[in-house]
């Protein structure tokens, strides 16, 4: 009998993925969303000291996030749709700010569509690989589930520990779903940059009072959805 | 142009298939079993993956100071359950809270541990390898030594096909491994299969087994897969509320799954925390211990009474569940 070397695999595998190339390659093009999470009026930095209007502080040290199920709309009806969309976003990692998404070339849209966080049946499939590798650090270990969002940081409002808040934000199963859908109006474009900017988020939420989450429940979808609405196109 | 090279990658991928599964492993379904709810598509077992979760299985590597493996609380020779502790104990001699469960016929498992915290087998792994009290280490940590380790990059390559190892190849090769953990040869299936009889007192015990527990531990796993109330009395100290952790739902309160009874001679101590040595000491439980609660499960309210002669009869019956060719087989067993 033969058996298939792990080598021999690879380089089926490499030719049946050239193969694909060729035969695909001439009718799509790339589009390019870029996703720039906002603090005061620029690019939100880790680690760096901010001051708010009432002179507390606010530093961020881990924003990290899933964007998942990206799809494109022209006149309320889905025109295209990423195949195993998910996009870990991760502040201190640049490039997972850039996401490329191939299309067909002739693809008009006036509305993206996605969702902040990992849909549920993903949740209850098993080990995945890639951005969805529990080795990324955004899988809850003591209850299965994907977490979606993780927002972590020092502020002089919080009386805790080191001031720290620690914003961990999941949960797939009904009624303590937490995955959000944006919808944001655009122009056919190749090139998208989505913002986040967060500010609303720290006026909305009082980090005296909430300055710590890492269950999935009424509260977290609430964080959720605090952040989801303030994705905007630029 | 366009069009042959699609027939053409069309017929290397069927050559591909065709070599591929000379190295599949069977998963053989005995016979009167359920159809598995582990979906095989998504991580087909190869001969080379069961290996390698075998090994992993068995090797300290997985824990932070390297002392603790998954087989220091689930030992082969005692259907993978942590015999003699009531509470399993890992890293440092910490305790946990729970009983480690014996591990057999996962495949057909829905949801994992005790409350149910766990939904899929994949994942299961994470839950003790970062737990302080257990492993206390990290699936990221845990994939870097790997990395460094010649020997289980070579292994990933003959599994994987690339020797870039992963938090999932980990998890999928250790889900391969406990899949193979199939217990379907006791006495209790060679009588079902015809090829033996149950003694008077056995098939006297089954009966009584059948109308007092079946409804809880269904044939042929020995567990409906479902969270009950069995009518424990809460522990004080440990105050586990079971289900309701899970869910948070009032409804769920003192609920635990339904462990299997396959091999239950042999997974002491009992329950969920270990409160029972004896199968005579679950069985008293069943007849005078039950605690009335909103949520205890309605099939236990009236309550079971079994005479001497009968205890004894339902114990011989549960020893029918021993499948000693599971308890010494030789490829669940440490590779080394
Ligand atoms: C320190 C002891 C300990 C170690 C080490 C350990 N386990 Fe466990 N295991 C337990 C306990 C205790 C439970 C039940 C926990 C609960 O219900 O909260 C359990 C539950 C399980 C279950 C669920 C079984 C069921 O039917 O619900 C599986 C599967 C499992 N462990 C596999 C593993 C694997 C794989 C490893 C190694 C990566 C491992 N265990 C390491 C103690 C341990
Ligand atoms: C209403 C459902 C139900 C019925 C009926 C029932 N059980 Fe159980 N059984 C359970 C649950 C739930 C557990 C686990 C409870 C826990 O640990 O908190 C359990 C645990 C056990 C255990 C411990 C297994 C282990 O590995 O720890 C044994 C043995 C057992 N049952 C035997 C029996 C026998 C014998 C009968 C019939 C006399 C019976 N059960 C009837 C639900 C039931």
């Amino acid at each position: 009998m033969f058996a298939l070397t792990p080598m021999r695999k690879t380089l089926f595998t490499l030719l049946l993925l050239l193969t694909g190339f060729f035969s695909r390659a001439q009718s799509e093009k790339e589009i390019t969303i870029s996703i720039q999470p906002k603090f005061q009026n620029s690019a939100l930095e880790l680690g760096k000291k901010y001051f708010t209007s009432t002179s507390d502080t606010i530093q961020f040290e881990t924003l990290r996030f899933y964007l998942s199920s990206f799809s494109f709309y022209k006149n309320e009806k889905q025109v295209f749709s990423e195949t195993n969309s998910y996009h870990l976003i991760d502040v201190s990692a640049e490039k997972t700010l850039t996401i490329k998404i191939k299309v067909p070339a002739s693809l008009q849209f006036d509305a993206i569509h996605f969702n902040l966080g990992v849909d549920s049946t993903t949740n209850v499939s098993g080990a995945m690989g890639g951005d969805l590798d529990p080795i990324n650090g955004m899988y809850w270990t003591w209850q299965s589930g994907y977490i979606n969002l993780k927002l972590e940081g020092i502020s002089s409002l919080c009386n805790t520990r080191n001031h720290e808040f620690q914003f961990h934000i999941g949960g797939y199963a009904a009624p303590n779903n937490s995955v959000q859908h944006v919808i944001l109006k655009t122009q056919s474009s190749d090139s998208i940059i989505i913002e986040l900017p967060l500010d609303i988020f720290f006026i909305e939420t009082d980090l005296e009072k909430i300055n710590s989450m890492m269950i999935p429940g009424n509260e977290a979808i609430e964080l959720a959805a605090r952040i989801a609405k303030l994705f905007r196109i630029k | 142009m366009r069009k042959l090279i699609f027939v053409f990658s069309i017929l290397l991928s069927l050559v591909l298939a065709a070599f591929v599964t000379e190295t599949n492993f069977q998963f053989v379904i005995p016979k009167g079993f359920p159809k598995p709810v582990y979906d095989f598509k998504k991580n087909p077992l190869t001969h080379e993956k069961i290996e390698l979760g075998r090994k992993l299985f068995y090797d300290p590597v997985l824990s932070k100071d390297s002392t603790i493996s998954c087989a220091t609380c689930h030992s082969p020779f005692t259907a993978f359950a942590h015999t003699d502790h009531a509470l399993s104990h890992g890293i440092g001699g910490k305790f946990g809270n729970r009983n480690a469960p014996s591990l057999s016929n996962l495949a057909w498992g829905s949801a994992f541990m005790w409350d149910g915290a766990v939904n899929h087998l994949d994942m299961q792994a994470l839950a003790p390898m970062s737990n302080p009290v257990e492993m206390d280490e990290s699936i990221a940590h845990v994939v870097n030594k790997l990395s460094h380790s010649h020997t289980y990059r070579k292994l990933f390559f003959d599994a994987f096909g690339d020797s870039t190892i992963t938090g999932e190849f980990v998890l999928k090769s250790l889900s391969q491994f406990m899949l193979t953990l199939v217990s379907a040869d006791s006495k209790y299936d060679k009588v079902k299969r015809g090829e033996t009889d149950f003694t008077p007192n056995e098939l006297h015990g089954y009966k009584l087994f059948q109308k007092n527990c079946s409804s809880c531990h269904t044939e042929p796993l020995f567990t409906n897969e479902k969270f009950e109330n069995n009518g424990l009395y809460v522990d004080a100290t440990l105050k586990d509320s079971g289900r309701m952790k899970v869910t948070h739902n009032p409804d769920d309160y003192l609920k635990f799954k339904v462990p299997s009874l396959r091999n239950v001679q042999y997974t002491y101590p009992y329950m969920h925390d270990g409160r029972f040595k004896t199968l005579t000491q679950v069985i008293n439980n069943y007849m005078g211990g039950i605690q009335q609660s909103a949520t205890l499960s309605p099939q236990l309210k009236k309550g079971i009474s079994f005479s001497e002669m009968e205890k004894s009869d339902l114990i011989s019956f549960l020893y029918t569940l021993t499948d000693t060719a599971f308890l010494h087989s030789k490829i669940h067993n440490s590779p080394r």
